[in-house]
């Protein structure tokens, strides 16, 4: 492969994690500006879309019925992590809720470990081998399924929060909680919500990528805070966490197929390290 | 109104349960106990890292993990004795501490928690890819044993009792600082840094100087650690130990400082439990099998019991419950 | 004269405000809400940075150093919301005070070497003085959640006092407190003026500021409008137009 094809394969596959990363911080900030509690378990739920829609393929249920009960139990399992863990803290503070986001994370994945073992799952790509070729490069279907999802993510929740009453409701409280509450909203059902809205999105993710990426008990954690990285960057909102997802994503890519692979990871980790010291630096002078 | 001094009750027991236990056990108690020792360092240190000092840093097993590598490398290279890689190992983690502490521990609550967990993840990462300097993810094999002055240690017996050497020296420090002038200002910039700059304390030194020293200790116990098991692989030192380790200041609870001791010896005998019990009904047992108990423990007393274990001890015992603080009389 | 002055300009909440403080003396300074009283304290001590300005200590031109450096070079305060120190009983929050003049480090204390241990001694002879000079010593092991409001102010005081400071800055002393209470402050006040400390009051209370004082600074959307004695503050129109907000002819 030519060096330009080879840059755009590696930006192709950058953009692919990409995608997945901006979805993924999508539904970390969902939860964090609505709750301010940063959900550990959001990885997890993008592994158990997978895991779960591989599982149920296996026993036996066709593939589009796997995916349907594996997104409800995911998100299921995101509505009785708020009711059953986060609902009930009686001192809550920010530690708290991710100590409690933590254990839970680790609960599910030993609960995957065991039902399932340890070895990497896949499921068969929606439509079958095909590809695009673009400038010299492969474009996989399943890939542009990933971005597919994307854009109608970033602009389906675009729409909702800014034209839909529940929208523009769950924005207000996101800004002043007290103010929302005096209003007659009922924060701790819109709380519910969110978990549930981060726990169908990342099972969905973590269906379509499965193709693509495997899945297995441990894949949730890594993605998942590749995600966190994406909203902090981002500012926590909609457009910046694309953007900074991207941006990682690609920057993922290039040190993958340039440098190493197996080093990727650490790439993204540092970028979230640097950018949060950065950050801090940069508001120090400004105070 | 004096509180009722259960420090040197508690010292008391602790020394006469260290010497009784081996002469009533055999050696798999003797080992369990070895390795609360060696938990309980870590965990006390971190208990005064995030309790005391209010300073969340998720990267603690990473210094653990660092001290055990480097004295393992150094040992198993052959060329320096045992108790000097220890140190080695103490020194090169003390200088990481400071060069990444300096930049990080501006950070606040959340975003410092984030930073130090993404640390565990990158060092993590890293020593299973530097396969040709740290044996990858296979990990690190046939590391000598510990030997000093002549003395090798052997058997489980021996590193019990340098275990609980490490322990209770490591506790005993502790202690003393905690209970002093610089325990206070600690104390103080964690409940207001405000006040304490202005009352002379510099708080970003103090702060780097309880993670350095703390990263230290866990050094020296990774060193420990190592040279009991002789080997070492980077899956011991990421997220299962740091939710072991969270799982053991949450028992402890945040108020005492032997909290995290007692929380090591409950999640130790508690995994040994499961494994007898469970063991058989259960496909495999690995760390992220015990993960689950452990997280459902957080879990659960973090909902329902804040001051952890031992703060409903204390309670149970209408002991006051401040044993920190109170200078020596 | 040993005294301060300070010049600062540029903060948005403080701007371009002058005067000296004479040694052992009582100045305070007063103003409407949002005048800016409270900022100009903070960066006085070094809480905050100057945009611009001087402020002398004893003719050493200091603005812009930390907080814990000011401490060290004699600067005591309280702070308008106490910010006493929870975790920590009351006679444990005076002996932080004495940290500016105590010297054990990590290893002395940990190992607790006599040096530490004597040190220790002393910082708790000094901390429980600080505590009768205000009244309190039979709370030295109380913790700061069993003190009312009151209380708390005087704990907040002899902390400073353990600094054994050159200069006392008060911010907001009488803030809250009932009418004995601030009876109790003012007899302190008084009582520390005649040990030497030089005493900088920010206030409120109209009545407390102007039997205390010598001479009162008196601050208004950042600026500085009146300065003099309470006689001529008191007359000064301008000063009544900033609190009442209209002419008085």
């Amino acid at each position: 492969m030519s060096l330009f094809s080879q840059i755009v394969q590696y930006a192709i596959s950058g953009i692919t994690s990409g995608s997945i990363y901006a979805i993924i911080g999508i539904c970390w900030s969902v939860v964090y500006l609505i709750t301010k509690v940063l959900n550990f378990t959001t990885g997890e739920f993008v592994m158990l879309g997978g895991m779960l829609a591989w599982g149920l393929h296996a026993a036996g249920l066709g593939m589009f019925l796997a995916f349907l009960v594996a997104v409800a139990a995911t998100i299921c399992i995101g509505v009785l992590l708020e009711r059953t863990t986060i609902r009930p803290v009686r001192f809550p503070s920010e530690m708290t809720y991710m100590m409690i986001t933590i254990a839970a994370a680790s609960v599910i994945k030993g609960i995957i470990l065991l039902v399932w073992g340890s070895e990497t799952r896949t499921i068969e790509p929606f439509f079958g081998n095909k590809v695009i070729n673009i400038l010299g490069a492969t474009l996989t279907s399943q890939a542009l399924c990933v971005l597919v999802l994307v854009a109608v993510v970033t602009v389906g929740l675009s729409l909702f929060l800014s034209r839909t009453i529940f929208g523009k409701a769950l924005r207000a409280s996101a800004i002043n909680e007290t103010g929302a509450r005096l209003m007659g909203i009922d924060i701790s059902r819109f709380r519910l919500f969110c978990f549930a809205l981060a726990g169908g999105l990342g099972a969905i993710t973590g269906i379509v990528i499965t193709p693509i990426t495997f899945t297995g008990y441990n894949t949730g954690m890594l993605t998942g805070l590749k995600g966190l990285v994406a909203a902090i960057v981002g500012g926590w909102t909609i457009p910046g966490t694309v953007a900074a997802a991207l941006v990682l994503g690609l920057l993922e890519g290039f040190a993958a197929g340039f440098i190493s692979a197996g080093l990727k990871d650490v790439l993204a980790l540092l970028v979230m390290i640097i950018f949060l010291i950065s950050m801090e630096r940069w508001a120090y002078r400004r105070g | 109104m004096k509180a009722i001094s259960k420090t040197p009750i508690v010292w008391l027991f602790l020394i006469a349960a260290i010497i009784v236990i081996p002469l009533v056990s055999g050696s798999y108690v003797i080992g369990v106990m070895c390795f609360v020792a060696v938990l309980g360092a870590l965990g006390v240190g971190m208990g005064v890292l995030m309790e005391q000092a209010g300073i969340f840093s998720l990267a603690h097993p990473t210094w653990f993990g660092l001290g055990a590598y480097v004295s393992g490398i150094l040992a198993v290279q052959g060329e320096t004795p045992p108790w000097l890689g220890s140190i080695i190992g103490a020194v090169f983690v003390a200088i990481l501490s400071v060069l990444i502490g300096a930049p990080l521990l501006r950070l606040r609550g959340y975003y410092l928690a984030c930073a130090t967990f993404g640390l565990l993840l990158v060092v993590e990462i890293s020593l299973a890819q530097l396969g040709s300097l740290t044996g990858g993810h296979e990990g690190l094999m046939g590391i000598p044993p510990l030997s000093m002055f002549g003395f090798t240690f052997e058997t489980d017996l021996h590193y019990y009792y340098l275990a609980w050497g490490l322990c209770l020296a490591c506790l005993w420090f502790l202690h003393n600082l905690m209970g002093s002038r610089v325990g206070r200002a600690v104390k103080a910039f964690s409940d207001s840094e405000v006040a304490a700059g202005s009352m002379g304390i510099n708080v970003p030194a103090f702060k780097l100087k309880v993670f350095v020293l703390t990263a230290v200790m866990a050094s020296l116990a990774g060193s420990l650690y190592t040279f009991y098991l002789r080997f070492t692989q980077p899956g011991i030192f990421g997220f299962p130990l740091l939710v072991e380790l969270m799982t053991m200041l949450i028992i402890g609870g945040g108020r005492t400082l032997y909290g995290p001791l007692l929380g090591s010896f409950v999640v130790l005998w508690l995994r040994e439990f499961i494994h007898m019990y469970l063991g058989k009904l259960l496909p495999r047992m690995t760390a992220e099998v015990d993960a689950i108990f452990f997280g459902i423990l957080i879990i659960v007393i973090l909902i329902f019991m804040p001051g952890g274990l031992a703060g409903w001890v204390d309670r149970l015992l209408g002991f006051n419950r401040r044993v920190i603080g109170k200078a020596a009389d | 004269m040993r005294g301060l002055s300070k010049r600062f300009g540029g903060i948005k909440a403080v701007e371009d405000v002058s005067f000296g403080i004479p040694e052992k003396g009582i100045i305070s300074m007063i103003g409407p809400n949002g005048a800016g009283k409270s900022t100009f304290i903070n960066v006085v001590s070094g809480v905050y940075t100057p945009d611009a300005g001087e402020v002398h200590l004893e003719g050493e031109d200091v603005a812009g150093l930390p907080a814990h450096a000011m401490a060290s070079k004699g600067l005591g305060r309280t702070f308008q919301l106490e910010e006493l120190f929870i975790s920590l009983t009351v006679l444990e929050n005076v002996l932080v005070g004495c940290h500016t003049g105590s010297s054990s480090g990590i290893l002395p204390c940990g190992f607790s070497f006599p040096s530490a241990r004597n040190e220790e001694r002393r910082l708790r002879d000094e901390s429980m003085k600080c505590l009768r000079e205000v009244g309190l010593e039979e709370r030295a092991y109380n913790t700061i959640s069993q003190l009312p409001l009151g209380e708390r102010k005087l704990v907040g005081i002899a902390r400073a006092l353990a600094m054994k400071p050159k200069l006392l800055m008060l911010d907001e002393p009488a803030g809250g407190l009932a009418a004995h209470e601030v009876e109790r402050l003012i007899q302190l006040i008084y009582a520390l003026r005649e040990q030497g400390l030089t005493l900088f009051i920010v206030e409120h209370n109209m009545p407390f500021v102007m039997s205390l004082s010598e001479r009162i600074v008196v601050l208004d959307e950042g600026k500085k409008i009146a300065e003099g004695t309470p006689e001529q503050v008191r007359s000064n129109e301008q000063v009544i137009k900033a609190y009442l907000g209209e002419e008085v002819a």
